[in-house]
């Protein structure tokens, strides 16, 4: 605990010292825990634009976007070692998102997997390696 | 402004602050649920000024468990701040001594103005900063633009140039307003001006309310290095 209280308590304050691979995650149906998935979606794509009401909206009530925030750091761990804790966190946030409707099951499937890949510019070219699969996770009675 | 006086309209704010994390930690998963549950009522005690000590001992307790549970913080150096406020005011009210209480409330002033300095310092050092390079890569590569509209501002590299500059100059010179009421006062103006502009391209509004919770007491701060 005090590792990670003391960071708190004496914090740096280094906001975007420098700019990192950034996590773009994807998620696929499957219908058996061995299939290869084909079709890859974005999980909460950017919209194209948000409105000033929308905007000051989410000043006071932004929870989805501050989950995506935290998606987002679960997934730069990643990047650093496999952590079983932030693969579930991700896939957790998923599932609810598929559960709540957010996200559309597809017909007959049984498991889902998420992939993260990494945005990065690398001599003035911008890359989008593929960094981590998770292990495919059943649905169970969502879809 | 007198020390009592900073503590309290600091306490009403971080209690707005807390509210707002609490719904929308109601809305999440457990525990975090659970505890967002919690956190909602000590922040309308906090709110009301019911024990504040042992309404501020329960939210660090709360913040210290949600720490626990996400293995770090939820939403970054927002969490930290709420964390640092709460102590520090916590600090104040258990302090033995008039100067004990000074000493917590000025760590937080020292942690507020540090907050800007050393992100415009890591900022000015950095080449790509310098350039805008880095700022056009925030909106062009990171997933923090709300919308394809914002992530479209990468490409008026002029832009990115001056906006880069205009964060810098105002975050390395932050610590300088201390120096006498009225450039504290427009500081902070500026101060909330960005927090809102973070917000809105950038969708950090959990900042934008727990950040202006520590600005009465670095105004108690001034006056008590200046005035007196």
């Amino acid at each position: 605990m005090l590792k990670l209280l003391l960071p708190v308590i004496f914090p740096s304050w280094r906001f975007f010292s420098g700019i990192g691979p950034s996590p773009r995650i994807e998620f696929a149906f499957m219908q058996s825990e061995n299939d290869s998935p084909e079709f890859w979606q974005e999980f909460r794509p950017r919209p194209l634009r948000v409105s000033w009401a929308e905007g000051v909206r989410r000043l006071l009530w932004n929870p989805r976007w501050n989950e995506n925030l935290y998606i987002n750091s679960c997934a730069e761990r990643l990047f650093e070692e496999h952590s079983p804790m932030r693969e579930q966190e991700i896939m957790r946030r998923i599932l609810r998102a598929l559960q709540s409707g957010e996200v559309s099951c597809a017909a007959e499937a049984k498991y889902l997997q998420f992939r993260i890949s990494a945005v990065l510019r690398e001599d003035g070219q911008v890359t989008q390696p593929l960094v981590f699969v998770s292990r495919p996770a059943a649905i169970g009675g969502i879809c | 402004m007198l020390l009592e006086q900073a503590v309290r309209v600091a306490e009403v704010i971080l209690a707005f602050a807390c509210v707002q994390q609490s719904l929308e930690n109601i809305r999440g998963l457990q525990p975090e649920k659970a505890l967002g549950f919690i956190q909602l009522v000590l922040a309308i005690l906090l709110f009301a000024g019911v024990y504040p000590v042992y309404v501020e001992a329960g939210l660090l307790l709360v913040a210290c468990l949600l720490l626990h549970r996400f293995q770090g913080p939820y939403n970054g150096g927002s969490d930290c701040m709420t964390l640092l406020v709460l102590l520090c005011l916590l600090l104040s009210h258990l302090a033995p001594s008039r100067a004990w209480q000074e000493i917590a409330l000025g760590y937080l002033a020292f942690q507020l103005t540090f907050s800007y300095f050393q992100s415009g310092y890591i900022k000015i050092i950095n080449r790509d900063w310098r350039t805008g390079q880095a700022l056009t890569d925030v909106f062009a590569i990171t997933a923090y633009p709300v919308s394809q509209s914002v992530r479209r501002w990468a490409q008026s590299p002029r832009l990115m140039l001056a906006m880069s500059w205009a964060v810098i100059g105002f975050e390395l010179l932050f610590p300088l307003a201390l120096l006498s009421q009225q450039s504290l006062l427009l500081a902070l103006t500026i101060a909330v001006v960005f927090h809102l502009g973070n917000a809105c391209l950038f969708g950090l509004n959990r900042f934008f309310w727990i950040w202006p919770a520590a600005y009465p007491v670095i105004i108690w701060f001034q006056q008590r290095l200046f005035v007196h």
